[in-house]
Parts: structure tokens; C-alpha cells; sequence
């Protein structure tokens, strides 16, 4: 096979981003391509990214987690009730996140230790993790002056960058937090033993067992971390509306997974690599803002996402089919 | 004319180049061997005469017309069927059905399926293999290996009016079944010949092949040699043919005697399907597991690498008590597994080459136990892949691009990793090419002559006896009886194997 369709399956989804941009780069001259604009897309997209960094590091197992956006919702409302009970922000943001810790260990036994598909388990969690929520936020959202102040202002405020165009230009907080949170991951999967492990299991899991991997401990620590990551997200959602809402999560889920499915298109052996998953973050984002922008409805919006998720991920297949 | 003829065939994968201008012709009425290495090419060129693979340039005629293999639809229609190397087989369905994967079903009222028609056919497509005892009812789940195997082969011989077959392809058909069976197979397979239908027969079996074969083709680094009549040339010459050189042994020479110390012991050991059984081996020392199919060899194996559970009586690995505690912990105590299945079991082969070496003791080749050191690492498997003799471009290439032997070379990387003190090798040259082979006998002797005790289960009789110093025999779970190797005959192991008193040397 010649080199160019080789090259059209590695980069041909970055190729698509780039034509994307250009599209609304041309149509929306003004408002599309500044640094006011693309500050906007990545504190939208941080929770996303949060969400998705911290699914990768299941889905480089070849697992799933269908449970974390209700894990979001869980931990923005347990930081919430835990405001109303009069706990410092650090206590409750500390609690929120062991929470997210413990719901992913639980998906992490059902599935490791119980043997359950990791498909049906957090299928089942999903409902589980939701119906607490709404247990403990009995069914309202939760605002008001409950939320301290510090919460609330944290996504608002940011790091001063300088001026641009006599702008004044801040990276937002959550925009930092979630770059944080994938440099972590990075670290984590790219430069760890734990890392390591986690790809040899979802290369061959049989081998990796015989060759002394712990899979069963490392499937529970990652189930651990990817919950710990969507509880991140969900308080940093609660931060940004200064509120808690018990369902506020539900829409990361689906975007994660595609974001990870969009980034296995642009690796070489169809693995889910960290920084391909936040470019399919990207993907989706800018889509969203540009179509946004460009008044398309937000019905039509969803159709024109899901015909683009579609299309990158069906022509790395075909390109793959025969060799 | 011949059937089937393929000139100057040439494919590269990623510019690496597995073949180079091959030719293969088959005569209808013909048993053709394809020989050659792991690597020479065998599976690229199968792969193009099934249709899954296109080759960059070839002459392909049948019956002497120009002909095209572009789809494994056009293959058969052409007449052409496969059994290839990997088993494959539904286990959830009766032996019909998946005598019938694949096909059209027979229907009835155009919509129908006509079970008694699938099973009729499916009975007639054993028959041709000389079977009877195989219910074409039951679960494929419930068969042994061998048996599914069999049912496997007779998929080529169903009988399909539209679509005659005329060329059957085997791919090392007889990997899995005993003496008996394959016997049957050759039976088969000469009734194929004699009515005028054409075998290609792959198999790195060389005795088989002398006998049951009409003439060979001996593929080496893509291109090809043809033998002439298989009957006018020596076991030997094709050996040469294939690895370019002569063989004077085939098995290495031990370089010293094994010790007197105890490297492990066992006593009273039960697990599921196993035991009571016991063993010792001393350092230096290679005892050879033998038995029949399915008599717990490799159940035995598992259980000592503590990934089966077992209770024993003693087990002392060295001078102290060792306690199975899985695979982790066999490793860090310095027992080395290699699995029998390196596809499935042995290799992640995704990954390159240096990460499948240090995965068994990532720890060691870290920093702190945490970090990762990839340049330690590529430099730790490039030493030890010269030790095993691997062939690679580098330690970053994918598993997945080597070919059998030098896949099996890597395996036995990480399992010297650690310098074991135990190495349980089941099958450890399976579909692995005479000079891989000849490579891998070399490093266990060099193991073996630094103190490391090494198990080997094998049904490969001529390994045993070429290898071991002492051989234990399995059966039903049970080592029935430990026997020295020199000067052992295959058939008196054989013999005790199938539990039959061993007959009176005249």
C-alpha cells in the first residue's frame, strides 16, 4: 500500500479539525479566531476534558465508564449539602473528590473482582450513582447562599495573560485545573509502570496476567481514578453555576467516550493515547462554539456531531480494512 | 498444465519485504509440501491464494488461464479451500453448524432451515475423513481438542455442487491431533489425490511431509526453491534447502552434567484434574514432561506458576518452602513460565518488542519502581535479544510484525529476564522453524549450564529425548513413571505414554 492513504488514517481526522477551522475561521472573521474566543472554548471544554483524560485511562484497558456522569452529579451535589452543613471549601471539595475515589472503586470491584462486563456494571451504577443524587439534593438544585462565595468566584476568575487588542486576557482556573489534570494523566500513562501495565492489559490481558501484571489491582485503581476524575469535573461544573444540580452531569458521558473514540483514530495501533483524546475534545468543542456561533440550531447541531463523529471514525476503518 | 500457478509473486508490508518474485505451481492429482522458515513468506503466499491479501505483482493462472484472487469468495468459487493455522470455531454451536460456517445453509420453503439436510451433509463432509464417532449434534464445547480439530478439517470437505473444490490448503492441520488421527488425515488426503484433486500441505513436520507429499515447494526470505520429487532427495537436503546451510545436529550438546542439588521439589501436589503427583528437578537439570494429549501437562504448569489453585504436600523451591502466590510472585521468585499459546498468551502484540521483554520485572528497569526508563529498557532487551539471537529492525518494533520463531525468541527474552532459577516451558517450539528451533535449544542449554532447572512439556517425542536428561510421564493427571532420556526410542516413549507395557527388546 502507498504511503498517502497510510498518512490520510494517522492525521486524517487532525486534517478534518483543521478544515473545520478554517470553515468557521472564513465564516465568522470577527469573533472566531481570537484568543478571547479560544480562552472561551477551553473553559467550556474543562470539565469535558477532565472527564475524558480520566476515561482514557479506562479505555486504554479496553474497559468502558458509562457511570461518569452521574458521578459528576453525585460529587457536585455532596460538596453542595456539604456547604449547607457549614463545611469549609476545602473540606467539602476534599470529601467530593473521595467520593468520586470510592463510587470508581465500587465500578472498579464489580468489575475486576466480580467479573462483571464493565458495560452492564456501570450501566447499572449510571442509575445507581444518579438515584443518590437525587436522594441527597431531594430532587432540587442546590444554590444560593449555601455556596460560598470563594466557590463560585474560583470559575470565574483566572490567571492574567496580558493584553491583546486592548483586551485584558485571563486563563480562566478551570481551564488550568484541566491542564493540570491531563498533564497528570500524561504522566500516568505515558511515563509510569502503572501506565505501562495498563496498555499491556488492554493489548493482551491473558499475557499481561502471566507475565505477573496485577490486573485485577490495577483495573480497580483505574476504575478508582476515572471516578476520582468525573467527580473533579462535576465540582468544577458546581464552581462555574455556583450551584449543584442532580443532573447535571448526564451530558459528559456520551462526549467522553466519543472524545476518546475520536483521539483511537489518530493513533497508529487504534490505542487511546491521552493528548488524541483531548484533540477529539477540541473537535467537539470548536464544532459546538462554531455552529453556535454560526446560529445553526441546536438540534441540527447535534445531527451535524454525530454525522462528523461518524465519518472520522468509519474512514480510519475502511482505511485499516485490507492491508 | 498445471492447476494452480503463481509467478513472480512479490509483496512488501510497509516496504519490508515478504516476498520476493516466489513461483508455486500445483498439478491437479498432487500432494505439495510448502516449506520453509517462520518468516520465509508461507502465510504471505496462502494469504494471497485466499484472497485476504493482494499481492504488489503476480502471475496468477488457473487451469492456465489468467485468473484473479482478489476476495476469499473468488478463491472459492475457483475451487480452492482453507484450513488455516488458528483454530477457529464457534463453541456455543453443534458441530453442523460449524462444519457449515460460513456456507449457505440448506433451506427448506425458501426460508426454512433444513436441519436434517445440515446434518446429513455435515455427516458425509466426516465421513470423507473416515469419522463416525463425532455426533454432528453436539455442542462444538463439549469435543476434545482433537476432535474440534477434526471437525475443522472436514469443513474443506463438504460437499458443495456449485462450486467443486479442487485444491485443498492445510496449514499445519496436524499441530493438534495425535498419531491416529493424523493418520486418518494422510488416508484422506491421498483418497483426494488418487481421484485427481490437488493438496497444498504446510507443516514444519518434515517427517510427514517426506511421506505424505509428492513434491515441495521450499520458500527462504521470499523466494522460492522448487525441490523436484520429494522422493529423490534426503530428510537433510531439504533441511539444507530451507535454512541454507547443512545441519549436522539436532539438538545442541549439553555443555555440562546437571548437579546434585535440588533446585525444586513436589510432593503430593493436587489441583483441578491433577495429581497426586510429585517431581524434583536438580539445577542444571531439563526434565521433560510427556503424555498424551490433554493429560494435564499443562494443567501441572499452571499450577506450578500458581495460576491454577493446588495444594501440595512440600514444595521447596532451592533450600527454602515456596508457596504458589500467582504469577507476580512466581516471577519475583524466580520461576519463568513461556506459554504454550504465544499469541494468546505469551505476547501483548501491540506493544514493541523491549516492553513485552520488560514486563515481567518492569520494576527492576524503572526508576524508583515508578517511572518508566525506556532508554534502560530498549538497551536491556537489545542485550538480551542478541543472547536469544532475535531478529528484529530494533527493540521498538511491534510484536505482531515478527514472524513465529523469532515472536517466540521474545517470549524467551522475558523469561530470562529476571535470571530464573525455574523455567517451565510448555511447547516452547510449536510452529517455530528448524533454524528458530535449533536457536532456542542453544539458549536452554546455556541456561541449563549456568544452574537453572528447567521443565519442559512438549509432544514433540525427538525434543524430549534430544533434550532431557530425565522424562516424566503423564497421564490422567498422574506422572506414571520418571524414566532417564538417553538412550530412550520414541517408540518405547510412546509406548509409555499410551500406558502399554513396553515391548520385549529382541
Amino acid at each position: 500500500m502507498s504511503a498517502v492513504p497510510n498518512l490520510l488514517r494517522r492525521y486524517g481526522t487532525l486534517l478534518g479539525f483543521a478544515l473545520v477551522i478554517l470553515v468557521f475561521w472564513v465564516n465568522l472573521p470577527e469573533t472566531f479566531m481570537t484568543a478571547r474566543n479560544w480562552l472561551n472554548i477551553t473553559q467550556q471544554l474543562s470539565m469535558l476534558m477532565v472527564v475524558a483524560a480520566g476515561m482514557t485511562i479506562v479505555m486504554v484497558m479496553g474497559d468502558f465508564d458509562l457511570s461518569v456522569g452521574s458521578t459528576a452529579s453525585l460529587a457536585g451535589i455532596v460538596v453542595a449539602v456539604l456547604f449547607t452543613a457549614g463545611y469549609p471549601v476545602w473540606a467539602a471539595v476534599s470529601l467530593g473528590l473521595v467520593v468520586g475515589l470510592l463510587v470508581g472503586a465500587f465500578n472498579g470491584v464489580l468489575v475486576s473482582l466480580i467479573g462483571i462486563l464493565p458495560f452492564v456494571a456501570t450501566l447499572a451504577t449510571l442509575t445507581i450513582f444518579s438515584g443518590l443524587a437525587f436522594i441527597l439534593s431531594g430532587g432540587k438544585t442546590i444554590s444560593g447562599r449555601a455556596i460560598p462565595e470563594s466557590f463560585g468566584s474560583f470559575a470565574r476568575e483566572g490567571m492574567p495573560l496580558g493584553e491583546w487588542g486592548g483586551v485584558a486576557i485571563t486563563l480562566p482556573n478551570l481551564t488550568i485545573v484541566a491542564i493540570v489534570t491531563v498533564l497528570a494523566v500524561w504522566v500516568l500513562l505515558e511515563q509510569t509502570t502503572f501506565g505501562r501495565r495498563l496498555y499491556a492489559i488492554g493489548g493482551n490481558i491473558e499475557a499481561a496476567h502471566l507475565s505477573g501484571v496485577a490486573v485485577r489491582r490495577l483495573k480497580l485503581i483505574a476504575f478508582s481514578l476515572t471516578g476520582g476524575s468525573a467527580a473533579l469535573a462535576g465540582i468544577m461544573y458546581a464552581s462555574r453555576v455556583a450551584s449543584a444540580n442532580p443532573t447535571q452531569g448526564s451530558g459528559l458521558m456520551l462526549n467522553a467516550i466519543a472524545a476518546v473514540f475520536l483521539g483511537m483514530t489518530m493513533s497508529e495501533h487504534n490505542e487511546p493515547r491521552i493528548f488524541a483524546t483531548i484533540v477529539g475534545v477540541l473537535i467537539l468543542g470548536v464544532l459546538d462554539n462554531g455552529l453556535t456561533q454560526m446560529s445553526v440550531d441546536s438540534y441540527v447541531r447535534q445531527l451535524l456531531v454525530g454525522g462528523i463523529i461518524l465519518l472520522a471514525v468509519a474512514a480510519s476503518s475502511i482505511s485499516r480494512r485490507r492491508r | 498444465m498445471p492447476f494452480l500457478s503463481l509467478r513472480d509473486v512479490t509483496k512488501a508490508y510497509a516496504g519490508v519485504p515478504a516476498l520476493r518474485g516466489a513461483t508455486l505451481t500445483v498439478e491437479p492429482g498432487e500432494i505439495h509440501a510448502l516449506m520453509g522458515e517462520n518468516g520465509a513468506g508461507k502465510s504471505t503466499l496462502i494469504k494471497i491464494i485466499a484472497g485476504v491479501v493482494a499481492p504488489d505483482s503476480a502471475t496468477i493462472e488457473v487451469d492456465g488461464r489468467s485468473a484473479a484472487l482478489d476476495s476469499p469468495a473468488a478463491a472459492h468459487r475457483l475451487g480452492l479451500r482453507f484450513i488455516h493455522q488458528e483454530m477457529n470455531v464457534v463453541p456455543a454451536l453443534s458441530v453442523a453448524e460449524n462444519i457449515f460456517i460460513g456456507r449457505r445453509y440448506p433451506v427448506r420453503a425458501g426460508i426454512l432451515v433444513d436441519w436434517r439436510k445440515l446434518e446429513a451433509t455435515a455427516r458425509e463432509a466426516l465421513a470423507r475423513l473416515g469419522i463416525t464417532h463425532i455426533d454432528v449434534r453436539r455442542k462444538m464445547a463439549r469435543l476434545s481438542i482433537g476432535d474440534q480439530m477434526l471437525v475443522r478439517l472436514s469443513t474443506a470437505f463438504l460437499s458443495e455442487p456449485d462450486a467443486p473444490a479442487r485444491l485443498y490448503v492445510m496449514d499445519e492441520p496436524t499441530a493438534a491431533l495425535t498419531a491416529e488421527e493424523s493418520e486418518r488425515l494422510f488416508r484422506a488426503l491421498r483418497d483426494i489425490r488418487a481421484a485427481g484433486g490437488s493438496v497444498l500441505y504446510v507443516s514444519h513436520r518434515l517427517d510427514e511431509v517426506m511421506a505424505l507429499c509428492d513434491r515441495a515447494t521450499v520458500l527462504r526470505d521470499g523466494r522460492s526453491i522448487d525441490s523436484g520429487r520429494l522422493s529423490e532427495i534426503t530428510h537433510d537436503d531439504l533441511v539444507a534447502m530451507m535454512i541454507g546451510r547443512k545441519v549436522e545436529e539436532a539438538y545442541p550438546k549439553p555443555a555440562s552434567a546437571p548437579s546434585p542439588e535440588m533446585a525444586f521439589v513436589v510432593e503430593g501436589l493436587r489441583a483441578a484434574g491433577i495429581g497426586p503427583l510429585g517431581l524434583a528437578v536438580r539445577k542444571g537439570e531439563i526434565l521433560g514432561i510427556a503424555g498424551l494429549a490433554n493429560a494435564g501437562q499443562r494443567e501441572l504448569l499452571r499450577a506450578l506458576f500458581g495460576d491454577l489453585a493446588m495444594s501440595a504436600t512440600t514444595i521447596r523451591l532451592g533450600s527454602a518452602t515456596y508457596r504458589p502466590g500467582g504469577p507476580h510472585h512466581a516471577w519475583r521468585k524466580g520461576i519463568a513460565y513461556v506459554p504454550r499459546e504465544r499469541r494468546s498468551e505469551g505476547l501483548v502484540l501491540s506493544r514493541p518488542i523491549y516492553e513485552n521483554v520488560t514486563l515481567a520485572h518492569l520494576v527492576d528497569h524503572s526508576i524508583g519502581g515508578t517511572l518508566l526508563n525506556p532508554r534502560g529498557e530498549r538497551r536491556f532487551a537489545a542485550s538480551l535479544g542478541d543472547s536469544v539471537r532475535l531478529k528484529a529492525r530494533d527493540t521498538g518494533q511491534r510484536a505482531l510484525e515478527l514472524s513465529g520463531g523469532n515472536q517466540q525468541k521474545v517470549v524467551f527474552a522475558r523469561a530470562l529476564s529476571g535470571n530464573p532459577r525455574l523455567l517451565l516451558l510448555d511447547e516452547p517450539t510449536r510452529g517455530v522453524d528448524v533454524g528458530a528451533k535449533f536457536d532456542i535449544y542453544t539458549i536452554i542449554r546455556e541456561m541449563t549450564a549456568k544452574g537453572m532447572a528447567v521443565i519442559l512439556v512438549s509432544s514433540d517425542l525427538p525434543e524430549l529425548i534430544g533434550m532431557c536428561d530425565r522424562i516424566a510421564v503423564m497421564r490422567s493427571g498422574s506422572i506414571t513413571e520418571t524414566v532417564e532420556a538417553h538412550g530412550l526410542t520414541e517408540e518405547a516413549l510412546l509406548n509409555r505414554c499410551y500406558g502399554r507395557p513396553a515391548p520385549v527388546a529382541a
